[in-house]
């Protein structure tokens, strides 16, 4: 092969992993509203209770550059919202769990409502704008006792 | 089986994928030296990635020489990292690298034509990927490991005891 044609097929490899790479950054941290099954404490192997109006249900290997990222804003984000608990699954000894919920990357995280049941499915490290705006959507009673906090106290008025 | 994570040497993770983007160029040598007819050439500089990724895997992404250059010429120019990272999963990655350029240069000594150029295009996509778009391929091959069972014989043992 000549030079020139072998800077041409070289030229096409880094396009085409540019590609690859702008596809795979496009899909990263996108919340998908898949409905599922009910999750408890024991199906996951954790003494932690799940939260009353929502569950960050986050899985981990102890080989994952992401995961520790993800577990202090998705910590964060659980922390100020009342009812909102996040629970980190690690994955590493637990392969069963790995494909039950079929985790094809990690961290992979899983929004449950009160009742347990999924409701979102977030591939790769999140955003907090995107967990923020999905909780609102999957349990609004966390807004909804602040608002009727602040109707009661202006009734009283 | 501890609870507790032991403490690990943590990284800029800017350096790993500084490290990334010489290696992706390197790579990009080596493919062009095999597809014009240098391969020879291409051999040897492929053995010497390999060379570079057997550091970065046995002595850790922190001490590898590139970080080092990182350490001393690119992270002064640069702000403090907003997060480290842990040095396991890009010492992992440069141990995939090393498998995969290994199975390249003996597929290549062999005579198999193309091998060296194919190894090397697989090692650049990874490479090329985590320097650009900080795609982390040790950690998506750790989780495949995982499901696949190659470490799940420690849990195992741990369930049942």
């Amino acid at each position: 092969m000549n030079p020139l044609e072998a800077i041409g097929l070289l030229f096409v490899l880094v396009a085409a992993t540019t590609v690859l790479g702008l596809v795979w950054r496009a899909r990263q941290g996108r919340v998908a509203r898949v409905p599922g099954d009910i999750i408890t404490p024991t199906d996951v192997a954790v003494t932690i209770a799940f939260g009353p109006t929502a569950t960050l249900l986050q899985f981990s290997t102890e080989l994952c550059a992401r995961c520790p990222g993800t577990r202090r804003l998705l910590g964060s984000v659980a922390e100020s919202r009342p009812g909102v608990v996040h629970v980190d699954v690690d994955l590493t000894h637990r392969a069963d769990l790995a494909n039950r919920y079929s985790v094809l990357q990690t961290p992979t995280t899983l929004i449950l409502d009160g009742a347990g049941r999924v409701r979102a499915r977030v591939g790769g490290a999140p955003n907090r704008a995107d967990i923020r705006a999905t909780l609102d959507s999957i349990a609004p009673n966390t807004r909804r006792t602040l608002t009727t906090t602040l109707g009661s106290s202006r009734a009283d008025d | 089986m501890p609870t507790t994570r032991p403490s690990r040497p943590q990284l800029d993770p800017r350096g790993p994928r500084f490290g990334a983007g010489i290696t992706a160029v390197l790579l990009l040598a080596v493919m062009f030296l095999s597809l014009t007819g240098a391969s020879t050439a291409a051999l040897i500089l492929l053995a010497a990635i390999a060379g570079l990724f057997a550091w970065g895997a046995f002595a850790g992404a922190g001490r590898h020489p590139y970080g080092v250059v990182f350490k001393k010429f690119v992270r002064p120019h640069l702000a403090p990292p907003t997060d480290l990272e842990d040095a396991a999963p890009p010492s992992f990655a440069q141990g995939v690298g090393l498998a995969v350029s290994l199975v390249g240069l003996v597929l290549g000594l062999t005579g198999l034509p193309g091998a060296i150029g194919i190894a090397a295009a697989a090692a650049f996509v990874a490479a090329f990927l985590n320097s650009v778009f900080d795609y982390c391929l040790g950690c998506q091959l750790y989780l495949v490991l995982v499901r696949f069972g190659v470490l799940n014989r420690v849990g195992r043992a741990v369930g049942d005891a």
